[in-house]
């Protein structure tokens, strides 16, 4: 690529904002053909949005996007599309009711209104896609019988059948596992040199460095930092948005509930999303009153591995809460069981008042007992207290965090599940969180599961550190053990 | 498309069609005129299940492009006296546009909306021939002076052949490249865009198609009753039951939702004797279907004949 | 004066529909259900108390309650025997859910219409009005019973509301309707509160049934134009929205009320319908829609 020519693809000043909410904030960057630009943040950062503004899916506020000199800012998806630009979903989205040739023949087809029959040589052009992307041998099946890296490839070859001069690729590898990783790797190497442009969309610089060859980084909807992968991946702001600062395990108060006996316990946990394999061999025991933290970038299956406790998704292997199964036991029998979820979606009452979504939580139990646990989370959370009559979906971010963290504990519960709790909140957020998490370990009446992709906050007040990776629980111990031994290189 | 999607049932609805082009020769003319009635329906059905069953919008609306198709026709031979055919094309016509001013607002909302829209639609018209009831008949209906001939068996033969033309039309389309593409755009709007379709031009084009063959079925309907009213044209019972023939004889089929209207025809007619407890009957086996058996008869058929 | 007529009328109308939208618009928010047997339940509750009265010779009250009961029962046997099954069948991929729940609550209602025709036979009945007799207001010579039917509405109304934001299971339910995930996050059993809105809805529909069946009488052929106007009106409030659906009830109340005296009864459903459509074609998701 020659940095001579103009750019193929000039973004500049792009801002999406939904409401009060800036989900891009004038961002700017190029790209020339023949080149893989990385687009790496972790969520929350306005990643997804900033490809479906490119795309003509949500429609900018503010900006310009000049394609090949041309402003295309504004234009619909399909005017997008037929100008050259294509896009591989993060989801798999196959047609049902469609063969895997006939959605490739689809891409193929013009926007014509008249055309009836498909010609030989569109036939043949869809059958040289499939073998090019790996389904030779699948071409009459419909996508329910196909393996989830086949539906990916499937996704790739709509994507190569419009022959776009810029690809956008949202995070392709998720799921795959190393071979087909490379597989697809290569793909894209073979795009790159036949003079496309790539937009490679992922979480991570570590996964893409080796394949891209600039990187851009997002947080919060802001472009961070520019440049080389390497660079990138020594950048101070980028460490600090994804380790959030200096690693070091604060002191802790000895609660380590050592030879405690297993509230809740993991034998070989398995979680799938029809074809994609989410959570593999998971083995995770938390004691009573243990606090436990399952450190991992987003994507790792966290999430996941929390549904599958909580009851929303099915699971295979085992999970014992105080030796008893909980398989098929439906969400709420298990939330009365005493597990209180508290999920990255945080699903608070958003037209209800703050007051109110806490006394909610305390619906199950006596009005006495639920005054008092109200009047302890007052006390933890003191901004709650100030705000209790405003509805919840006025409040901060950081607010809404510790509102659903008290609603959540005033269902009294005996273990707290809570998920990416620091997700796109300040720091000074963050710390107030992690004062009430201190006071509420204090205490010693709640064992905590604590999923986190900030590892500063998820070490202080940890007995043991989890870490997952794509699925697959890979380390564990003390948060000591953790600094010296995964440091500040396993994540990015 | 002859490879992925071969005509299986070419042989056996061939096999058919010819079967019933003999029926007059055998069969009475009470008979030959329910089949008649069965296959216009059968029209009917076909043209929604190409609107539901592939662009994915539900439209309660069917009755409103009948009607309006139905008593244009009436109304010009009514009162101007032009010769059947022109009245027929130019009804067919106006049911086209009808269903353009109805597609466009329709078409912008989604879900439920959309349904809404339709079924407003048709209390808008029946609402509108009740007030003009000098020139559309009213509540009473409009009473038209030509038919197309009073021969049961010449009647029975028109309607098949309209039926096997529209069948053989919907189905090829269903088929097609553009089928391919009004397929996805039902199936994901979004990916459609992506692959540079333009959904609402295609569905709006969908929209046409469906309104061009309700409507010319009836105006042909007219012509072989000899009268048009809200009662067995425009009402909503009446578009329930071209949807429940379109479910019961299996969406997306196309020929299923014909087959669907001969069985319900059928069966409106087998209970027929019972009485007044009729229709209560026909809804509650159709409410038995769509509860307990989504994919309809060809669903059930397709079960059958796969290992 | 025909001024106040029209007022008053058109009041009495209105609280009506507010109550028959609000039920409505409740199951809406709450199951996610576009219940289009709606005004074969407001009919169905409306027959039951008239048959009560003149073939089981019971006094007004107690055909009322008759056609409450009447009203509930069936609220929870469209749950049970028609929604619910439709919900969890596997054999319906979710986008076509709602189309099938549509289909069936429409299929549904036609059996309670024919059955009601059956029974009763389609004439227009009335149901004996709690109170009888005639009052002057504001010099304009009312019914009592349209005075009371006015003022029944807005309590159940109010009762409604003070359920929903005054007791436990009324919150979870409010509550519901906004996250249903929260719900379950919090060990509160969902199935209890579906069959509790279910409930509710029926008596809601009941009254209002029940209470039109006084004030205008009824039939199996009022069935099509009670749910029209029913989802109408939800529409133009926006689908969701309480305060929206008692807005357009009003709205539409005045406006047949007054296409009624200064047109004619027979084009009294136009202008509603004409509103709708405007809306449809301006605001697509109503005069307060959330979603």
């Amino acid at each position: 690529m020659s940095k001579g020519m103009p750019p193929l693809l000039g973004v500049r000043g792009l801002t999406k904002r939904f409401g009060g909410l800036t989900a891009v904030n004038k961002v700017d960057f190029a790209l020339w053909p023949g080149e893989i630009l990385g687009l790496i943040g972790p969520n929350g950062s306005g990643k997804s949005t900033l490809v479906k503004l490119l795309m003509g899916i949500e429609q900018p506020t503010e900006g310009s996007i000049l394609f090949d000199g041309a402003e295309i800012a504004g234009l619909s998806t399909h005017l997008v599309a037929r100008k050259g630009i294509g896009i591989v979903f993060q989801h798999s989205r196959p047609l049902e009711r469609q063969t895997v040739i006939e959605t490739i023949l689809l891409g193929l087809l013009p926007d014509s209104l008249f055309r009836l029959s498909i010609s030989a040589e569109h036939r043949a052009r869809a059958r040289a896609i499939a073998e090019k992307v790996g389904l030779g041998a699948v071409l009459d099946r419909r996508p329910s019988t196909l393996s989830f890296a086949d539906l990916r490839r499937l996704e790739l070859a709509k994507a190569l059948a419009r022959n776009p001069k810029i690809l956008l690729i949202d995070e392709p590898f998720a799921g795959l596992t190393a071979s087909e990783c490379a597989e697809f790797s290569s793909l894209f190497r073979e795009q790159r040199s036949q003079g496309k442009a790539i937009l490679l969309v992922d979480h991570n610089v570590r996964t893409v460095a080796a394949l891209v060859d600039r990187v851009i980084a997002l947080c919060l909807g802001e472009r961070i930092a520019e440049g080389k992968p390497v660079d990138v991946m020594r950048d101070e702001a980028v460490r600090r948005v994804y380790l959030g600062g200096a690693i070091e395990a604060a002191p802790r108060n000895g609660t380590g509930a050592a030879g405690a006996a297993p509230l809740l316990e993991l034998r070989g946990v398995g979680v799938r999303y029809g074809k994609a394999l989410a959570v593999d061999q998971a083995d995770l025991a938390v004691g009573e009153n243990e606090f436990v933290s399952l450190v991992g970038i987003n994507g790792a299956g966290k999430t996941s591995l929390f549904n599958a406790i909580t009851g929303f998704v099915p699971h295979s292997g085992e999970i014992l809460w105080r030796g008893q199964p909980v398989k098929g036991l439906s969400a709420v029998r298990i939330a009365r069981l005493g597990i209180s979820h508290c999920p990255e979606t945080r699903e608070l009452f958003g037209d209800m008042s703050v007051r109110e979504n806490l006394d909610l939580g305390g619906q199950r139990q006596a009005k006495a007992e639920s005054d008092d646990r109200l009047a302890w989370m007052f006390e933890l959370f003191p901004i709650l207290k100030s705000r209790q009559k405003q509805n919840a979906s006025t409040l901060s971010g950081g607010e809404q965090q510790m509102l659903a963290i008290a609603r959540a504990l005033m269902t009294d519960p005996q273990l707290l599940i809570l998920d990416e709790p620091t997700l796109g909140l300040a720091p000074i957020i963050l710390e107030q969180l992690s004062k009430a998490l201190d006071a509420l370990r204090q205490t010693g009446k709640v064992g905590v599961l604590l999923g986190e992709q900030n590892v500063t906050f998820a070490l202080p007040h940890a007995d043991r550190i989890h870490v997952m990776d794509r699925g697959r629980l890979t380390w564990q111990g003390s948060p000591d053990r953790f600094v010296h031994e995964a440091g500040a290189n396993y994540l990015i | 498309m002859a490879k992925t999607a071969p005509l299986r049932p070419f042989w056996p609805v061939l096999a058919i069609l010819a079967l019933a082009a003999f029926l007059p020769l055998g069969v009475s003319g009470y008979v030959l005129g329910l089949l008649t009635l069965a296959y216009y329906f059968g029209v009917f059905a076909m043209a929604w299940d190409l609107l539901f069953g592939f662009a994915n919008e539900v439209n309660f609306g069917t009755t409103f492009l009948i009607g309006v198709g139905a008593y244009s026709a009436g109304i010009l031979d009514n009162r101007y006296g032009l010769p059947i055919w022109a009245c027929v094309a130019a009804g067919t016509a106006i049911a086209v546009v009808g269903g353009l001013i109805l597609a466009l607002p329709a078409l912008r909302v989604s879900g439920p909306y959309f349904g809404l829209t339709t079924l407003v639609a048709v209390l808008l018209l029946q609402n509108f021939v009740i007030i003009f009831s000098e020139v559309t008949g009213g509540e009473i209906g409009l009473v038209v002076p030509d038919v197309i001939t009073t021969d049961a068996a010449g009647n029975y033969w028109i309607a098949l052949a309209l039926l096997a033309t529209s069948g053989v039309i919907l189905t090829t389309l269903s088929r097609s490249a553009v089928g391919l593409i009004l397929q996805a755009s039902g199936q994901d709007r979004i990916q459609a865009a992506a692959l540079g379709f333009n959904v609402t031009r295609h569905k709006l084009v969908a929209f046409s198609v469906s309104a061009l063959f309700s409507g010319l079925a009836g105006s042909f309907m007219v012509f072989y009753m000899g009268t048009a009213s809200i009662g067995t044209l425009i009402d909503i019972t009446i578009g329930v039951q071209i949807i429940i023939a379109a479910v019961l004889g299996g969406r997306r089929t196309i020929i299923g939702a014909a087959f669907g209207a001969i069985f319900l025809i059928g069966l409106t007619e087998i209970l027929r004797p019972t009485g007044e407890v009729a229709t209560f009957l026909v809804s509650a086996v159709a409410l038995l279907v769509v509860i307990l058996a989504p994919n309809g008869l060809t669903g059930m058929v397709a079960r059958k004949a796969r290992p | 004066m025909l001024v106040l007529q029209i007022l008053i009328d058109g009041f009495a109308i209105g609280a009506l529909y507010a109550l028959g939208a609000t039920g409505f618009t409740l199951i809406f928010g709450v199951s996610g259900v576009l219940n289009l047997s709606h005004g074969a339940l407001m009919v169905a509750a409306a027959a039951a108390a008239w048959a009560a009265h003149t073939e089981g010779a019971m006094g007004s009250l107690a055909s009322a309650a008759i056609g409450l009961t009447v009203g509930v029962a069936l609220a929870l046997a469209t749950f049970r025997l028609v929604v619910r099954p439709i919900q969890r069948s596997p054999a319906i991929r979710a986008e076509e859910r709602e189309i099938f729940i549509l289909t069936a609550t429409l299929l549904w209602g036609i059996l309670i219409q024919e059955a009601i025709a059956s029974l009763f036979t389609s004439n227009a009945k009335t149901v004996p009005p709690l109170i009888g007799g005639v009052t002057l207001l504001f010099g304009v010579r009312i019914p009592r019973n349209e005075i009371l039917t006015a003022i029944l509405c807005w309590a159940v109304i109010g009762i409604l509301w003070l359920w929903v934001n005054r007791t436990r299971t009324g919150k979870a339910v409010l509550a519901a309707s906004m996250n249903s995930r929260g719900v379950i996050l919090l060990g509160i059993d969902l199935s209890r509160i579906h069959v509790a809105v279910w409930a509710v809805y029926g008596l809601l529909a009941g009254v209002a049934g029940v209470l039109l069946g006084m004030f205008l009488g009824v039939s199996s052929y009022s069935v099509g134009p009670l749910t029209a106007s029913a989802f109408s009106i939800v529409v133009l409030g926006g689908l969701g929205s309480v305060y929206g659906s008692i807005m357009a009830a009003y709205a539409v109340g005045y406006l047949e009320t007054m296409t009624a005296y200064l047109v004619s009864p027979a084009y009294r459903f136009i202008p509603a319908l004409l509103l709708l459509v405007t809306v449809m074609y301006v605001r697509p998701h109503g005069l307060l829609g959330r979603r």
